[in-house]
């Protein structure tokens, strides 16, 4: 078989994972392509132009912590900047920043474009060329064959993309853009198990037609907190969004024409996500609710194009221009671009193996919304994760695998590939049974290691890392050492303001376990020397690591006793289907999702305790011969 | 798990009764049947008790006249086929017929080993398991009906509403950390505590049944004591309602303890006679002496009996007072004997929680000596309709539980932040979970998903 070129690593899409594949697969070495329908939309975020939130913004920065480029493209392009849940503890709190859209797209080609070993190719993949189960080539619409080792698909929404606007529907992968079909197809002669999920989009107005005033202003932080380790500072502007609210009128409407509507009609056969809902969902799941909250999030500073976030819809286009001008405030608005919801495959990502190469076909990665998830964030760390073992599997070296207790995208991945989707996957702080332990500020102590050791982390990098965790030492030995003793002046201060008995005497490590006690007051009471070497930051997450430490010791221990066989090995030719007992369907998800330890099996949604004891009983019983 | 082996065990007490029950269970228990009954082609209908003699393969002859039942696979205790041979119950006829069975390569059942099998087969689940096996220790129809309710799941249904309301504690708290953009109502901190403390209270009560589980699962353990002669074994014959100690009017007869588990109310009550306790020189008895302090020791109620056909004496008053920090009772025999008040038996013990007068001989006073012994433990009402906690697993789940609930409890006290308040919640769930099944935390999500409109 010939090829025109030939790749180490060809990812197919340059969204929010093939990015960061292609761009991870180059820095470690790979000859990579980067293949996409058109170069001038890489990096278009093309729903809520803003990144991270809470656990996904963790993400984001893990995704930096190892050797990603999102946090530092976010960081350059990022026009309102929060730090969410600054209120709780530092454990919850997770950045997020609107973005300027095309800014973020220009930042994302400039960045690939400066990558030795990356090349851009436009094209439309038609086909995957596989030999002896292994991936071989790709081959475009225009006839040009691409050879690679490794081949990342990140297809986004595009694989049978099908648009819905009121009764309308057509073929699409994104608003604007032609759907990938023939790919589709291909996945399917492979044998891929593919599933159908839906998501939507809300209307942009043009911002000139806004009345502004009728909003309430939310403002940026005035000290932003970046997602990259490496950035010191955010440069760019940063901008207002504006709060308002749907009324009952607007609800009227809809329930009276909700039969307009894809989702109510039966048309829409895809499953949504259910914390990314339509107004339509909303109006009608909860009717009791007198008005839903709307976001209205400028695009960029060049731009008068406002995103109407937490109105996302199908309904038909003229409707929705009705609908929004019975917002208050939106009277005279005008809608630029309609919302729209879109259909489109997944493949069961029980299919990959915690590299994200599929089981079927060696050499072949999955990433972002093929495996059924939602959001740039989940889409970018998968492409990281894919683009790496691509890469390590093209040089013939040991592929990478975070677990779950470490990483919120190792939990992200174990779920995907032992639970599979039913919904579009979105990350939660929930979903990580170690929360306490993975915070956003403490990514680079979990992951930069593992960066380094694969050779994603650069030098100054990692002197910079370096520096950072001897100061978080020294800080830590320092509170550990600095003693108030009940006779120090600002002992009895200190006990007023908390209102709590301190003891004879009490060390800084120990107060940061007190309830009321935040790092800034840690900072007061350190001593002069080591508080000019170390910054806020450091002290904000020594502080946290001695906040947690005792409860997630106790965790540790709770989780030891209670899921001690968690480890018990399951054979690869352990037989599900004679254990009798299980129901079909559980032998047919434990199947295909071949749990390695009775951990797995134990995580497995829909088991009993019943089920669970048959389990262990089989896996621990030694057979009479 | 048809490639285990064929076991086989008695399943009946073992000892002299009236009948003896062995029991095989796997793929060869028909096959050895046929052997037995002398015929190939015998298949009983399954779940019918049917008449046949067995023989002895070896020498022809006839073992006994058996009700054979045969539970066909998978519709039987294990999941496996399962025999049972209800024989007479002569013991060494049912030793030789095990031995018998043995012969045909099937193995001894280890203890405990058929509820495993029926565990291993989906058969049961581990509580069921666990309540079976305390129905097979079960001494009273109190605790077997007990028992059987656990079998029920109901266990694990009880556990429900406690599972749900710890669900509706954690979901507005989760909701506001993980949707804090959402326009969600506010945490309402002070319904949420009394909701928790409501919850406590709900699992605490429950575990605190444990006590009274135990007492019907294991029995109360009660010890006849007093100087020699004074009646305590005619006494505990009228309580056992048979003539097992050796009643003879020389002091010191009794010179081992004897033991026998009598139903009191429903309730298994350990009887423990004892050697009575004085200073002998005679070394057997003096042994008796010395294990008799050590069954006091372990008793849960201990009843000193005296004379009252005399007057108090130097060693009544001796036992009374190394008595005094146990609980105790009083029972005053041969009252029909009785030629002294109360007060004239200078009987001053504050400590006795009932002093009885009672007649071995007449059975005057038997029962209020009954009602005496169950009285400190009437709160343990056998009618009581809730649950009784009989597993010290559970129990312990229970209590972790309970304690995790108490952590969170502290924290929303003290306005701690809502990720370390969860923290005990969701152990609590998990330590709950053991019992009623996991909690994911896509049911967490999908109970949010449900109770508030969340998306931006």
């Amino acid at each position: 078989m010939s090829f025109d070129e030939a790749f180490d690593v060809v990812v197919i899409g340059a969204g929010h994972a093939g990015c960061e594949a292609a761009a991870a697969a180059a820095r470690l070495g790979a000859q990579t392509a980067l293949v996409t329908l058109n170069l001038d939309l890489i990096g278009q975020m093309s729903c809520n132009p803003a990144i991270g939130g809470i656990a996904k913004g963790h993400l984001v920065r893990e995704i930096d912590a190892l050797g990603g480029i999102m946090g530092r493209i976010i960081d350059r392009t990022g026009i309102q900047f929060r730090l969410l849940n600054r209120s709780r503890g530092p454990a919850v709190q997770s950045p997020r920043a609107q973005a300027d859209r095309a800014l973020y797209r220009f930042e994302m080609r400039r960045t690939l474009e400066a990558i030795p070993n990356l090349h851009l190719r436009q094209g439309l993949v038609v086909d995957l060329i596989v030999r002896e189960g292994k991936i071989y080539s790709i081959e475009l619409q225009d006839t040009r064959r691409l050879h690679a080792k490794s081949v990342v698909v990140a297809t986004g929404t595009f694989l049978n993309g099908l648009i819905h606007t009121g009764r309308r529907s057509y073929t699409s992968g994104r608003a604007g853009e032609p759907a990938s079909i023939e790919l589709a197809q291909s996945l399917k002669k492979l044998g891929f198990p593919i599933g159908r999920l839906k998501t939507g989009t809300p209307p942009r107005l043009d911002g000139r037609t806004i009345d502004w005033d009728a909003f309430e202003p939310q403002q940026a932080d005035d000290n932003p907190v970046p997602f990259s380790f490496a950035t010191d500072q955010i440069e760019q502007p940063q901008i207002t969004c504006y709060i308002g609210y749907t009324t009952d009128a607007v609800h009227n409407t809809i329930r009276q024409n909700i039969h307009e509507s894809p989702l109510y009609s039966g048309k829409i056969k895809g499953i949504g996500p259910r914390y990314c809902p339509s107004i339509e969902d909303k109006v009608v799941k909860f009717a009791d609710k007198d008005r839903h909250q709307l976001f209205l999030e400028p695009e960029g500073h060049n731009t008068n194009e406002i995103y109407l976030n937490g109105f996302s819809t199908s309904l038909p286009a003229n409707l929705q221009q009705e609908l929004v001008r019975m917002i208050p405030g939106l009277e005279q608005a005008e809608i630029i671009r309609p919302g729209y919801a879109i259909e489109y495959d997944f493949v069961d990502p029980r299919e990959l193996t915690p590299q994200l190469e599929t089981v079927r076909i060696k050499g072949l990665f999955h990433a972002g919304q093929i495996n059924g998830t939602t959001g740039y964030e989940e889409a970018g760390c998968q492409g990281l994760i894919a683009g790496i073992n691509a890469a390590l599997l093209a040089q013939g070296r040991a592929g990478l695998l975070l677990n779950r207790e470490e990483s919120y995208i190792g939990v992200l991945i174990d779920d995907l590939i032992k639970q599979g989707v039913d919904e579009p996957y979105r990350i939660f702080t929930s979903r990580a049974e170690f929360r306490l332990a993975l915070r956003h500020d403490n990514a680079d102590a979990r992951l930069s290691p593992y960066g380094r050791k694969i050779g994603l982390i650069g030098n100054s990098d990692w002197e910079r890392f370096n520096l950072k965790q001897d100061r978080l030492a020294r800080l830590r030995a320092a509170m550990e050492s600095t003693k108030l003793k009940k006779s120090d002046p600002a002992y009895l201060s200190l006990s007023q303001t908390l209102g709590q008995d301190l003891g004879d005497s009490i060390t800084l490590a120990q107060l940061a376990n007190r309830p009321k006690v935040n790092p800034d007051l840690i900072r007061q009471l350190l001593p002069s020397a080591i508080n000019s070497l170390c910054s806020t930051k450091d002290v904000e997450t020594v502080t946290a690591d001695l906040l947690y430490n005792g409860y997630i010791a106790a965790q540790r221990a709770t989780f030891d006793r209670l899921y001690q066989h968690d480890d018990l090995h399951v054979s690869d030719n352990f037989d599900f289907r004679k254990v009798s007992g299980l129901s079909n369907e559980m032998i047919d998800r434990l199947e295909r999702a071949r749990p390695r330890t009775f951990g797995q099996i134990r995580r497995t949604p829909g088991l009993t305790p019943a089920a669970l004891s048959t389990l262990l009983i089989q896996l621990t019983t030694k057979r009479a011969a | 798990m048809s490639s285990q082996d064929t076991i086989a065990a008695l399943s009946t007490p073992p000892g002299r009764s009236g009948i003896g029950i062995v029991r095989l269970s796997g793929t060869r228990s028909l096959e050895v049947t046929q052997s037995l009954v002398q015929d190939k082609n015998f298949t009983p209908e399954p779940n019918h008790a049917v008449l046949r003699k067995i023989y002895d393969p070896s020498s022809h002859e006839v073992l006994d006249h058996v009700l054979i039942t045969y539970f066909k696979s998978p519709r039987s205790f294990t999941g496996e086929d399962i025999i049972e041979f209800s024989c007479h119950g002569s013991p060494v006829l049912l030793r030789s017929l095990i031995d018998i069975v043995l012969k045909f390569d099937i193995r001894l059942a280890g203890p405990g080993e058929f509820t495993l099998r029926a565990l291993a087969n989906g058969r049961l689940n581990l509580v069921q398991a666990e309540a079976i096996r305390d129905l097979i220790n079960a001494q009273t129809r109190a605790a077997a009906q007990q028992a059987t309710r656990q079998l029920e799941g109901e266990m694990s249904a009880l556990l429900q509403p406690a599972k749900n309301s710890l669900l509706n504690i954690i979901v507005p708290l989760e909701s506001s950390l993980e949707f804090v953009e959402d326009d969600l109502p506010e945490i309402a901190f002070r319904e949420i505590k009394t909701d928790l403390l409501n919850l406590i209270n709900q699992v605490t009560r429950l575990s605190s049944t444990f006590g009274a589980g135990r007492l019907l699962r294991e029995g109360l353990k009660v010890t006849l004591a007093g100087r020699p002669n004074v009646g305590k074994s005619s006494l505990f014959n009228s309580l056992i309602e048979s003539d097992r100690a050796i009643v003879t009017d020389i002091p010191g007869t009794t010179r081992d303890s004897l033991s026998e588990t009598v139903s009191l109310d429903g309730i298994p009550v350990l009887l423990t006679d004892t050697a009575g306790l004085r200073v002998s020189e005679d070394i057997i008895e003096s042994l008796g002496v010395e294990r008799t302090r050590r069954i006091i020791v372990d008793a849960d109620l201990v009843v000193v009996v005296i004379d009252g056909s005399q007057l108090l004496m130097p060693e009544d008053r001796e036992i009374l007072i190394n008595i005094a920090d146990s609980p105790h009772i009083i029972a005053i025999n041969k009252c029909d004997l009785l030629s002294f008040k109360q007060n004239e038996l200078d009987l001053r013990d504050e400590k006795a929680t009932a002093i009885v007068n009672v007649s071995a001989k007449t059975r005057e006073g038997l029962d209020s000596l009954r009602t005496a012994i169950l009285e400190p433990y009437a709160a343990y009402d056998t009618s009581y309709t809730g649950l009784f906690i009989t597993n010290a697993r559970h129990f312990d789940l229970l209590q972790r539980a309970a304690t995790s609930l108490r952590a969170s409890l502290n924290l929303l006290e003290e306005r701690a932040s809502e990720e370390l308040v969860l923290v005990g919640l969701y152990d609590a769930l998990r330590f709950l979970g053991e019992i009623t099944g996991e909690t994911t935390p896509d049911d967490v999500l999908s109970q949010i998903f449900a109770t508030f409109c969340i998306g931006k």
